[in-house]
């Protein structure tokens, strides 16, 4: 039946109660999250909140498709009452007023949120290492990296701590912690779910995801924060999502592409695992393509330039004059590296030589992409390169940027990605990326499903 | 502070080496064409909640002067 699914139904059968699933949660972050560190702050309102969702119950009153859920959320989503810090010096007495259009869809449908997970400093890092609270630890694969920015949220699913994450990704940034630690992680189809309460990395970029122990459960908070709302400017006109209904439809008949350029930029055991996954749709009556993406590695360092002059405009607000701390006084390395980079690019803007002409490789990774899944429902393969180094491993920028050469393509071209585990390499999990057309998400979730029941 | 200059100059180095010999293309600023800035206005915001949201941000503002006003910290680069 799958997690998500069981402890729904024992809450709706009455043997779990929401109080009861809240305290379970906090007695394992209380045991096991001192080592993991998956957690900035908790709620204190958490047990409060499930008693109210409680009574909803008791009382026979309709709740909402997450009754009763524990939700952790990342730290750059306005929670009210809580810290939105980013996991940052800057922001860390920065107490959140209000909810993010998420949040508040998250708690509609009956969701708790238990508190706000770890990250990398505003979401620029794809280890788990730059948070200023500390890194965090690969419940799945102990001493070695989560994967990030989204790294609490796969840590805080990996080890059990709460039922489902929020996560965000501009990058990679649910895919890529997901495929480290094993679990399910959904980046949706951009201008699916509004960014209104997002503290942003890259606006153009950045959508906000479920991270979840199945993918019954990543469908269902999809679900539950997806559709078009006013407070945003930039949305598609989706009134609602709706997944689970032909989630066990299989793939017999599907197309699926495939591409020789992710064997040629993947560590071959990696990508072992990968054929596997391949093997089974196949099997599982999916007629397998070969897609041509000749420009896909381009991407990586167009992306960087796009992702660093957005951060730099988007951090000219953390002055400190109104709140918090002057962003370069404070921020790590990686931060710093980003908001100099995108001085640099601004001030050097002439003649269109950095900016525009990273917009123009994104517009060639898109139109790559598009032109393939024009022949292909979905295309899969591996979500990160190569495995995760050891938590401290002394990594250049370069290399750390080579964990995103996979999963950056879907954030240029906009589409929908999703990852679920295909099986491991020593111990270590390896998770396979299924992307999806713009509004693709039903049939990548059919195929995610098709993966996960067989892996 | 050197080598962080160093290593945000080489992404862009490495950048302009990968796309040397693309074609020129039309921009990509934002992947979807359908923009809602002109939103119709809603309904105002209740009192109540306005209220609720003005006394949680007075709760959690840093600091205020005797008639309750936000106080400001000023910026170093603003010092003189």
């Amino acid at each position: 039946m799958g997690r998500t699914l069981e402890k729904l139904d024992s809450i709706n059968r009455g043997e779990l109660s929401a109080v009861d699933n809240v305290w379970q949660a906090l007695e394992r972050i209380e045991k096991l999250d001192k080592k993991i560190n998956s957690f900035i702050e908790l709620n204190s309102n958490a047990v409060a909140e499930a008693e109210a969702v409680h009574r909803r119950l008791q009382r026979g009153e309709k709740v909402g498709k997450l009754e009763g859920l524990v939700i952790g959320v990342k730290s750059n989503l306005n929670v009210t009452g809580l810290r939105a810090t980013c996991a940052s010096r800057t922001l860390d007495n920065y107490v959140s007023t209000y909810d993010a259009d998420v949040v508040k869809r998250v708690r509609a449908a009956g969701g708790i949120v238990i508190g706000v997970n770890n990250m990398d400093e505003f979401a620029c890092g794809s280890s788990g290492e730059t948070s200023a609270f500390g890194p965090t630890d690969n419940p799945a694969a102990p001493g070695h990296i989560p994967g990030g920015s989204s790294s609490g949220g796969g840590a805080a699913i990996a080890a059990g701590l709460c039922d489902l994450c929020l996560g965000t990704d501009t990058g990679g940034s649910i895919r890529n912690p997901a495929s480290h630690c094993g679990v399910v992680g959904v980046k949706p189809t951009y201008g699916l779910v509004p960014r209104q309460g997002l503290i942003d990395l890259g606006m153009s970029l950045d959508q906000i995801g479920s991270i979840a122990p199945d993918v019954v459960g990543a469908a269902l908070l999809l679900e539950t924060i997806a559709g078009k709302t006013q407070n945003e400017c930039v949305m598609l006109d989706v009134d609602k999502a709706r997944y689970l209904d032909r989630l066990g439809d299989g793939v017999k008949g599907m197309r699926v592409g495939v591409s020789q350029k992710f064997r040629d930029l993947t560590d071959p055991a990696v990508m072992g695992v990968i054929d596997k996954s391949v093997e089974k749709l196949r099997e599982f009556g999916a007629e397998i393509v070969d897609v041509q993406l000749p420009n896909l590695e381009r991407g990586l360092t167009a992306y960087y330039l796009i992702v660093s002059v957005e951060f730099f405009s988007g951090t000219r607000k953390f002055d400190g004059r109104k709140y918090g701390k002057r962003i370069e006084d404070v921020c790590g390395e990686e931060v710093l590296r980003r908001i100099m980079r995108g001085r640099y690019i601004s001030q050097k803007e002439y003649r269109g030589k950095f900016y525009q002409r990273a917009l123009q490789v994104r517009t060639l990774v898109r139109q790559e992409l598009m032109a393939a899944l024009e022949k292909v429902d979905v295309i899969v393969g591996p979500t990160v390169p190569k495995l995760p180094h050891r938590l401290g491993a002394k990594l250049t920028p370069m290399e750390m940027y080579a964990y995103d050469y996979l999963t950056i393509p879907a954030n240029l071209a906009g589409i929908c990605a999703g990852v679920v585990k295909a099986g491991d390499v020593g111990g270590i999990p390896v998770g396979v990326q299924a992307q999806g057309k713009i509004l693709g998400e039903s049939d990548m979730f059919r195929v995610m499903h098709v993966l996960e029941a067989k892996a | 502070m050197k080598e962080i200059e160093r290593s945000a100059q080489e992404v862009i180095d490495s950048f302009v080496e990968a796309a040397k010999d693309l074609p020129e293309l039309k921009e990509t600023y934002y992947n979807q064409e359908a923009y809602n800035v002109v939103s119709p206005d809603g309904e105002p915001t209740p009192e109540k909640e306005r209220a609720e949201f003005r006394k949680r941000f007075i709760a959690d503002m840093p600091g205020s002067d005797d008639q309750g006003n936000l106080k400001v910290e000023v910026a170093k680069w603003a010092e003189r």
